[in-house]
């Protein structure tokens, strides 16, 4: 019966091509706005480390005195002082934690093929890879006596081995930055990241960085920062060594815990760290405040989907309103016009059920094939986008999610601009155009 | 004369059709308003006056790796050699480029710290006396460094002490007095004004102050460093194509990066806000189109219904004007109550943004000029088809179907 309303959906499309096209052509033009900026959307919120994200903390601690504000919205600086990111991670506690910087080198190796360039790196302990699942293509990270040590040794990434070692195990080789030597000693594999959530103050949608190296070597070396350093109050910092022991924040710090019970321990160790913190001094204020902010609370708090994005949103689901509306309009002209055929069709035993669902199939159909030419739309407006901001290439696509999603909403939206005017010519009474006829 | 009564009645009878007509009209003033609204928001923040000459300006960062030269000395060479290139107007060392997005801000004060005192947000460049002209800023007051006055060190233990601030800096943080020649502290350490620019703006157009600017002229460059240079405009791009090569010709242990226009440096800072103007546009220019063949078809759809008794008012005598009058107020009335409903439902959505975004009122004028263009969108989507009723034959309406 299905594929019999189907074959009748057909008839009546080529019976009024003018009519069909344009309702087609709405439909698909509402979809193809609105999945353009839903994939856009869509790939700024997804999770990025589903199988964690929830077990990941970003650490915050309110380490001004009272009368200081911040930027953020409950008033947290987004990063912690170097001591006290030293402190938390030597404190003993449960689970993975690490401290880590934005830093960056010029790069060179011995051959004389490869121009020098420059490119970033981040300084962390060794748990970073482990704690956001990075993997490894040849060789492994540094051992915890080498990160105390501060072991000249650095993990690239597989990009930036095929530039310098044409994509061969490079392990055992030396590369210098800023010419001092270090030996590479893992390689990692190509970490396809649409949001860059482990550090997302300098763009969220940067790629990640293409070195990696021990975070000891910050203060051994005095390594510039290449992420953000804010001060809150007159300090005066003429050297390395008084940065490192300022008030200044210029650490990351995550921390990976398990479970509530793991939560809830380490809540109560940053509260008496404050408070031991408090007695050396430090924290002038009334109320101790920290953090734990899991991968999705700390994206929302660093509004990584930024405010335009959510108004084209809002904006594109209005707009596909109209065009619902425009259907709905279409629809009741063109079902209301085979009102006598329907008589006919009624008179001859079809129920009233089987009229509504013919013409539903047919609501549905014409869902599909928007939705289709809708999903062609929406990546002529991704391309655009991508042309247009080369910032958002990876995030300008369109995952199958959203693929599958198109139909769906397309055929969706149509059925819901049919139900009327398929009820409407479901009521037709028979008698009337049997008369006329 | 319009006969408003008797097309209210024929309205009346096929309420959906009008309905859905007047519900699409709403809407649709209601996001093309607002959208119009914010892409005029976009285009003065994306046009307005930096006071930069941006496209005789272009800028290049500079990493040094080599440790055979020392950086603040190598770099005084680089300026030489940069002044010293064939179309080049003058080159300075800054810390950071203007309009690019990165660069360094701290407060202001009259008073040293930790002394409180009136204090004001301020984005600093450390550069020297070539800054100036190299961005063509033009000074309001005073005069620009003296050679003598430009620090260039690798020791922390050196400081300046004379600024150049803008006219706005100046003015709020000296309301009552003349700024030229009193010291204002960047943390403890004091900077006599020896200058005041008309305008110009620092590194973040977004900042909540973009205006408030000082030139500092201490160069501590450390292992990396950026470049300013002005040249003609028409020269620009032959320049930014060799002075890599310049550069290295001069010392090789070191990385050039980031070579780009002042004008390309501000597009990419701005890249987020073209995106979402180019969007904007798109999507209530077709938004537009599809409101007006909703309309269109419509108008036929009924005009197909109701030719018979077209052919009939024609056959009783009523001319073509008529016909045509007729459509243009039924639709005329149909679009003022969308109108009224999409004035509502504007203002509705300007205050529902403004709540949630940061976002300014809607004026209504928006709405208003969104409200006329509509209307008179939609009579000329009507009149086509009211022009292809009014040529229906008279002779129609003595026929049966």
């Amino acid at each position: 019966m299905l594929l019999h309303y189907f074959d009748l959906s057909w008839r009546s499309f080529k019976r009024t091509p003018l009519v069909s096209s344009l309702m087609v052509l709405a439909i698909a033009i509402g979809i193809g706005v609105t999945m353009t900026s839903l994939s856009v959307y869509h790939m700024m919120a997804s999770d990025p480390i589903p199988s964690k994200s929830s077990q990941l903390f970003s650490v915050q601690m309110q380490i001004m005195d009272d009368g200081n504000t911040w930027w953020t919205k409950d008033n947290l600086p987004l990063q912690l002082t170097y001591k006290d990111a030293t402190n938390l991670y030597r404190a003993n506690t449960e689970g993975n934690r690490l401290s880590m910087v934005r830093s960056g080198f010029s790069i060179y190796t011995d051959s004389d093929t490869v121009k020098p360039f420059s490119k970033s790196a981040r300084m962390t302990t060794p748990e970073f890879f482990d704690m956001f699942q990075l993997e490894f293509l040849y060789g492994n990270k540094w051992s915890q006596q080498q990160e105390e040590n501060a072991a000249p040794v650095v993990v690239i990434s597989e990009e930036l081995n095929e530039r310098l070692f044409a994509g061969e195990n490079s392990v055992g080789n030396i590369i210098y930055l800023d010419n001092e030597s270090y030996e590479v000693i893992g390689v990692t594999k190509n970490w396809p990241l649409v949001v860059k959530y482990y550090d997302l103050n300098n763009g969220a949608f940067n790629e990640p960085e293409s070195m990696f190296l021990p975070f000891s070597l910050v203060e051994a070396r005095e390594f510039g920062n290449w992420g953000n350093t804010n001060g809150w109050k007159h300090e005066d910092v003429r050297s390395f060594k008084a940065k490192l022991q300022s008030e200044m924040v210029w650490v990351q710090f995550w921390v990976e815990l398990n479970n509530a019970q793991q939560k809830q321990d380490y809540e109560t160790f940053l509260m008496a760290y404050m408070e031991e913190q408090q007695k050396r001094g430090r924290f002038n204020r009334k109320e101790l405040i920290y953090s734990l902010r899991d991968v999705n609370q700390w994206m929302e708090y660093n509004n990584v989907i930024s405010e335009d994005n959510k108004i084209l949103v809002a904006l594109s689901f209005m707009f596909l309103a109209v065009c619902l509306a425009n259907i709905l309009g279409l629809l009741l002209a063109k079902f209301l016009r085979r009102a006598p055929e329907v008589g006919v069709r009624r008179a001859l035993g079809a129920s009233k059920r089987q009229v509504f669902l013919q013409h539903l199939v047919e609501v549905a159909m014409l869902g599909c094939f928007g939705g289709l030419i809708g999903i062609v739309l929406a990546q002529l407006g991704l391309w655009g986008v991508r042309q247009s901001y080369d910032y958002y290439s990876s995030i300008a696509t369109m995952d199958i999610t959203m693929l599958l999603s198109a139909p769906i909403i397309a055929i969706t939206t149509c059925i819901l601009a049919g139900l009327y005017p398929a009820w409407l010519v479901c009521k037709t009474n028979p008698a009337i155009y049997l008369k006329s006829q | 004369m319009l006969e408003i009564k008797p097309i209210f009645h024929a309205l009346c009878r096929s309420k959906i059709g009008a309905l859905l007509l007047l519900l699409q009209i709403a809407i649709t003033t209601a996001i093309v308003s607002n959208a119009a609204f914010i892409i005029e928001d976009k285009v003065s923040y994306l046009s307005q006056e930096t006071g930069y000459p941006e496209d005789e300006i272009f800028s290049f960062h500079v990493m040094l790796f080599g440790d055979d030269v020392s950086s603040h000395q190598q770099f005084e060479l680089d300026e030489a050699m940069l002044r010293r290139l064939p179309g080049v107007i003058d080159a300075a060392y800054i810390s950071n480029t203007p309009l690019s997005g990165s660069g360094s801000a701290s407060d202001f004060s009259i008073n040293p710290a930790p002394e409180p005192g009136l204090s004001a947000r301020t984005s600093y460049f450390f550069t020297d006396d070539h800054a100036l002209n190299t961005l063509g800023l033009e000074l309001a007051a005073g005069r620009n460094f003296n050679e003598s006055e430009v620090i260039v060190t690798d020791n922390n233990e050196q400081r300046a002490n004379v600024t150049i601030i803008t006219q706005v800096l100046a003015d709020e943080l000296f309301p009552d007095a003349d700024a030229l020649g009193k010291t204002v502290y960047l943390g403890d350490i004091a900077l006599k004004i020896v200058g005041i620019i008309k305008k110009t703006k620092g590194p973040w157009l977004k900042d909540s102050r973009p205006d408030s600017v000082a030139l500092i002229p201490y160069i501590n460059p450390n292992i990396s460093g950026n470049f300013i240079v002005r040249t003609d405009a028409s020269q620009r791009a032959k320049l930014t194509s060799t002075i890599e090569d310049e550069m290295l010709k001069n010392y090789d242990k070191r990385v050039i990066v980031r070579v780009r226009g002042l004008d390309e440096a501000k597009e990419s800072y701005m890249a987020q806000d073209t995106l979402m103007m180019r969007m904007l546009i798109v999507l209530i220019t077709i938004l537009v189109l599809v409101t007006a063949l909703g309309i269109f078809g419509l108008t036929l759809f009924n005009i197909s219904k109701r030719t018979k008794q077209i052919g009939t008012r024609r056959a009783l005598g009523a001319r073509k004007s008529a016909i045509i009058s007729y459509f243009l107020v039924e639709n005329a009335m149909i679009c003022s109550f969308g109108l009224i409903l999409g004035c509502i439902a504007a203002l509705l959505l300007g205050q529902l943004l403004m709540q949630h975004f940061s976002i300014a009122a809607l004026p209504t004028s928006y709405i208003v000029g969104t409200a006329i263009m509509v209307f008179v969108m939609s009579l000329l989507a009507v009149f086509g088809p009211a022009r292809r009723a009014a040529n229906i034959s008279p002779s129609i309406a003595t026929r049966t179907i």
